[in-house]
């Protein structure tokens, strides 16, 4: 028998005008670092670092279900409603998220989509974290798959869209970790892999901000999976390129949801990438 | 290249739970190497006929197209980035997909594990 350290409570906050009921998990003490899940997936893509000893005796680890994902609700109406995430709705409940939990000056972790809005933050709010990590992340990716197929009555968007996938995890995953990485994918709720994917694969505002960044006050650390074949090391090296002193590692045997398909692989990427980011500031 | 598919065929009904993945899977695909042309019968999740091309009058639902050396690739155990998966191939430049793409993504998890059962075949060997 055993217990994780890892516990889940509920925060409600307000995102465009209404309430929203977010799932987050904790773990450890010290310096806040908020973790940001994938498309169509949910905080448990993180559960490895945040049972990592290792890690937690310095950094109190945060991860939360966007809305509509994992635990955390759809907004109430949902049931007419189309989900299409945008940037503004994303970084506004990340806002909220931070403000609703105290957190001062976190450093910011994201995924995939995760890293992509992580990114944006380090251009439009550098202010609100003491850095960002961004994995999987680059400044825009088109489609190379018709993100409607993930939603549509006679077929089971989950089942595709981990078929799917499966395209972007790197051989060297323990196949545990890969099903259990699929799993999330498989759960997630109608449309929301779609809603997700159309902000990931249409927003490409992030190209002109990246200029903007100043590494000098947040470090922007990005970290790739040569097994990724949505977001490729040629796109982050193309990103990092284009943000003065951002630094770039690849990582050879990972692909795109290192921290859940191989997290024995990703832990020292993550741990030399949380070195890089300031320590806790002094109160 | 013939042979390997004809492998697959007895691998696949060995393969209970991708049966049972393609349970209702019964398509004709058409699996392009280089020049030759191989069309798979599938009713039921079985594999029921393994056919030589070329033909003009085998009607197929999609093709997967690619070459030899990139498909033997493919079939190791840790393939290279790219080589790992059929839309990997895709983005390679070393593979093309057409067809009903729609009933292969219906169908993807299926159709992938089929693709890569000589995986499973090295690994039984090794």
């Amino acid at each position: 028998m055993s217990i994780e350290p890892i516990i889940g409570r509920y925060l409600t906050v307000t995102v465009e005008g209404a309430p929203r009921r977010i799932y987050f998990e904790e773990a450890g003490q010290g310096r806040p670092v908020l973790c940001l899940h994938t498309a169509g997936a949910d905080t448990r893509q993180w559960r490895h670092l945040m049972n990592d000893a290792g890690i937690t005796a310095a950094n109190r680890m945060i991860a939360f279900d966007l809305p509509w994902h994992g635990k955390s609700l759809p907004p109430e109406g949902f049931e007419t409603e189309e989900y299409l995430l945008t940037t503004k709705a994303y970084m506004e409940t990340v806002l909220a998220v931070i403000d609703g939990l105290g957190l001062e000056r976190p450093v910011l972790a994201g995924c995939s989509m995760g890293g992509r809005i992580a990114l944006q933050f380090a251009a439009l709010h550098p202010d609100k974290f003491s850095g960002f990590i961004a994995i999987e992340a680059s400044d825009f990716q088109p489609a190379w798959y018709d993100i409607d197929w993930f939603h549509r009555p006679d077929a089971h968007g989950g089942e595709m869209g981990a078929a799917l996938v499966s395209a972007n995890i790197s051989p060297f995953a323990p196949n545990a970790e890969r099903w259990n990485t699929l799993w999330m994918f498989m759960q997630s709720g109608p449309g929301v892999f779609r809603g997700d994917l159309s902000f990931y694969t249409k927003d490409d505002s992030l190209i002109a901000r990246l200029g903007d960044i100043d590494t000098g006050k947040t470090p922007v650390h990005l970290i790739v999976g040569a097994y990724d074949l949505t977001c490729t090391p040629e796109d982050s090296k193309r990103t990092a390129d284009a943000i003065k002193g951002a630094t770039l590692a690849v990582m050879d045997e990972l692909g795109h949801f290192p921290m859940s398909e191989h997290p024995d692989g990703f832990q020292p990427f993550f741990v030399d990438a949380l070195a890089r980011m300031p320590a806790r500031e002094a109160k | 290249m013939i042979d390997t598919f004809h492998d697959m065929q007895a691998k696949l009904e060995a393969t209970p739970h991708l049966l049972r993945l393609g349970r209702l899977f019964s398509e004709t695909v058409l699996v392009q190497v280089g020049d030759d042309e191989i069309y798979l019968t599938f009713e039921n999740g079985h594999l029921t006929q393994v056919t030589e091309g070329p033909s003009r009058k085998t009607p197929w639902r999609f093709a997967l197209r690619t070459d030899a050396d990139a498909l033997t690739q493919f079939w190791q155990l840790l393939p290279a980035p790219g080589f790992h998966d059929i839309f990997g191939l895709l983005k390679i430049g070393r593979g093309n997909i057409d067809g009903d793409i729609l009933c292969l993504v219906k169908n993807l998890r299926f159709f992938k594990e089929f693709m890569a059962l000589p995986r499973a075949a090295r690994k039984d060997a090794a």
